[in-house]
């Protein structure tokens, strides 16, 4: 079956957010009664849908993972994973308030090696879950690696891509890319990952050094302005001031998106399965597009939930607080409808923030080549939903 | 014989086929006269895709099989049923499920609100030491424990309460017009609290305050409160300069607090030291809290206590009249707590979070 001729793209997202919306307020209404707990479930259904509207060739993906596997892997990684790591938190904090600073320090290192391993691992994981439950014409993708070997090298190519005054970040990011793709498959097929971090460069240096550039020039006009001493120079420092903030807070997210951007197209471009090769299409102007939508929802979600409360004068008992009042205590009505009032807009944005991310993925993801459906066979991957394959469910995007 | 779309899960291939309803199951014709029969048990939803339904077969991965919509009355009966929400919502409906699991979490937030003044009482006292001890230890240092001083302020503890064996009241080189009681019958005064007394009485009232808190074990209630409110909340947090903290300004109940100045007044009484400077160390802050307005008054210690003016009149009303007070300490002890911190050489000074 050959793909991506010019009438049709392979991928295809066709949802609709009309049609979303029921399993978002749904699934928010139900982790509001639940106190969270739905929340395994609410994320499977999310996934589901969006899943069954994502077309690939000729028929749709299929989500085939359940609430409860995420729910019986977040409980494991509470008590294999979280809880240590909080023992051992709450250890360095009391040997640094008993003044035992140097086997503080000690133990903090060997706890930020821990956490490296622990991301790097949960990544692996995540994206191994996450294969083994798509199903496409009733094939699965999935790994034989573990990840351990994958949490080992996330922690010396973090630290030496950091260490290298961060300049060898492009080479640990599209390693450490490459070192997880390449364990995974679809079907009976490895996927191949090649990427390469030189033509990176040019991007990532832009992104580096237009911080410092924008120092070194406020360094100089504050030099400039203190040696004339004129009010000119005042003005001239003023700019400068603002030349940075709007460096800060405007172009240097963009010139961020603008490396991201050309990271995930060289990434994408260069993975392939067997006979498919991947593309990916967007552009910084697509992704500045997609953060300004989601923006756009956040702010939208603010406004919708600060009508409620100003109009009903909610913040009444709030506003004017007296030493040793307790509004929480006095009004336990007007707390509740405040904070519904707020949890439900701002609860809905997650949501639709993932659909506005999927749809944008699956838009600009392109793929060509040739597949034979009769050597595409049934993946030989494990696919536990007990013991070891649990931690498969240690995934981090779904808590 | 109803046409319908299959997938074995052994290749991607697709096949078109025909299914019919058996007794036994529901038997696919794979065509050249071949067929497989799924037991209808092991059948399970899976989608509603391009107007077909799609089923699962339990046992076998990827195994499909989607059938057209409408479907016959036949098959309709035979299928398992669409889900939607997952097992137990499906099985109870949404309505009745929400319902049922409002109804229970509410349950779970009384009980963690509850729990803490049952289970409080039962900790036993050596556990609160050692977690008081791992949680305050030296303070890295900023505890002014020069002899002089911490004999003083230990002659006044044991005036006030005479049984104060378990207690560990201390100074802190901290400027905040404050004290608070932690696990393990800690009890640490900040620095500022003794620049802001007047007098041994007034030190007297606030330290039989917080005595009342480590006797009432209300320190630890409001530790397993927080401890079972923030699990609840996800918010599994760790970090013991976190937890101190949050015991210090710990939010005791209103009740738990009028308790504790009840308590800190029979001590008082007890002792023959009179409660009028304590009252009239309220009085001051009242004064404070009226000039602050409202943003600094968070930050202090009234914040976490009531109404200054309240306890005020709460500490004049147990005064007796014409009663033969004596000081809680003497004028020497008293000057040797106030400048504990400055004759402790090797005291460190700062922020304690």
């Amino acid at each position: 079956m050959g793909i991506g001729n010019q009438d049709q793209t392979a991928f295809e997202f066709r949802g609709d957010w009309k049609e979303f919306f029921p399993i978002a307020a749904s699934n928010l209404l139900l982790t509001l009664v639940t106190l969270g707990v739905y929340r395994f479930w609410a994320t499977t259904r999310e996934r589901r849908y969006f899943w069954s509207q994502t077309r690939f060739i000729d028929d749709t993906l299929e989500w085939t993972g359940t609430g409860k596997e995420l729910f019986l892997g977040f409980l494991m990684a509470i008590v294999a994973l979280i809880l240590p790591v909080i023992g051992l938190q709450f250890l360095i904090q009391a040997l640094i308030l008993q003044g035992q600073t140097v086997l503080a320090g000690a133990l903090g290192l060997g706890f930020y090696v821990v956490i490296l391993f622990l991301v790097g691992f949960a990544t692996f994981r995540a994206l191994r879950y996450r294969l083994s439950r798509t199903h496409w014409h009733g094939i699965r993708g999935g790994s034989e690696d573990p990840g351990f070997r994958y949490g080992l090298s996330y922690i010396w190519k973090t630290l030496v891509g950091g260490l290298a005054l961060g300049l060898l970040i492009p080479w640990s990011m599209t390693s450490l890319w490459s070192d997880r793709w390449n364990q995974m498959s679809f079907g009976p097929h490895r996927f191949e990952s090649a990427p390469e971090w030189g033509g990176l460069m040019k991007r990532f240096l832009l992104l580096y050094l237009t911080p410092i550039a924008a120092i070194l020039l406020l360094i100089i006009a504050a030099i400039a302005g203190a040696i004339s001493g004129s009010s000119d120079a005042d003005i001239g420092i003023a700019g400068s001031v603002g030349a940075v903030v709007l460096a800060f807070y405007v172009v240097l997210p963009l010139l961020a998106l603008g490396y991201y951007a050309a990271f995930f197209r060289e990434v994408v471009d260069t993975l392939s399965l067997t006979t498919i090769n991947f593309q990916f299409t967007a552009r910084t102007k697509e992704w500045f597009l997609l953060f300004l939508g989601n923006a756009g929802l956040f702010i939208l979600a603010l406004i919708a939930a600060l009508i409620p409360i100003s109009a009903l004068g909610l913040f009444s008992g709030f506003a004017d607080l007296q030493p040793g009042q307790d509004p929480f205590a006095q009004n336990p009505g007007m707390v509740i409808g405040m904070v519904l009032a707020l949890i439900i807009p701002m609860s809905l944005v997650g949501p639709f923030i993932r659909y506005r991310n999927w749809r944008f993925f699956i838009r600009n993801l392109e793929a060509t080549g040739v597949i034979d459906l009769d050597l595409l066979t049934q993946s030989q991957t494990k696919v536990g939903s007990h013991g070891e394959g649990l931690f498969d469910a240690l995934d981090m995007g779904a808590m | 014989m109803i046409p319908a779309w299959h997938y074995d899960g052994q290749t991607a291939t697709r096949y078109e086929v025909y299914v019919v309803a058996q007794d036994d199951g529901l038997r696919l014709d794979l065509g050249e006269g071949r067929s497989d029969v799924a037991p209808w048990g092991d059948l399970f939803w899976i989608d509603k895709r391009d107007g077909a339904s799609v089923f699962g077969r339990k046992g076998i991965d990827g195994w499909r099989v989607g059938i057209p919509l409408p479907m016959t009355d036949l098959l309709a009966r035979r299928l398992p049923p669409q889900s939607r929400y997952g097992g137990l919502v499906d099985k109870f409906g949404i309505w009745p499920a929400v319902a049922g699991f409002t109804a229970l979490s509410a349950a779970v937030v009384l009980v963690l609100w509850k729990a803490p003044d049952v289970v409080a009482p039962l900790v036993p006292m050596s556990w609160e030491q050692k977690m008081g001890d791992a949680m305050v230890g030296d303070l890295g240092g900023r505890i002014c424990d020069g002899a002089e001083g911490q004999k003083a302020l230990d002659a006044l503890v044991r005036r006030i309460d005479p049984d104060a064996a378990n207690l560990r009241v201390r100074i802190v080189n901290v400027d905040m017009v404050n004290a608070a009681a932690l696990p393990g019958g800690q009890i640490l005064i900040f620095r500022g609290l003794l620049q802001e007394a007047k007098n041994p009485d007034e030190l007297a009232g606030v330290l039989g305050h917080e005595v009342g808190h480590v006797r009432n074990r209300d320190v630890m209630q409001a530790l397993l409160r927080q401890m079972g409110l923030s699990l609840l909340l996800g918010g599994v947090g760790g970090d013991v300069g976190g937890a101190l903290n949050s015991a210090m300004s710990a939010s005791y109940s209103r009740a738990a607090e009028s308790r504790a100045d009840d308590y800190a007044i029979n001590l008082m009484r007890t002792a023959n030291v009179s409660p009028l400077p304590t009252a009239g160390f309220f009085d001051r802050l009242a004064e404070g809290e009226r000039k602050l307005g409202k943003g600094a008054v968070a930050m202090s210690y009234m914040s976490s206590h009531p109404l200054s003016d309240e306890r005020r009149k709460v500490f004049l009303a147990s005064a007796r009249k014409g009663a033969a007070y004596a000081p809680a300490v003497t004028p020497q002890q008293w000057r040797a707590i106030v400048d504990a911190c400055a004759n402790d050489p090797d005291v460190k000074e700062g922020d304690l979070f």
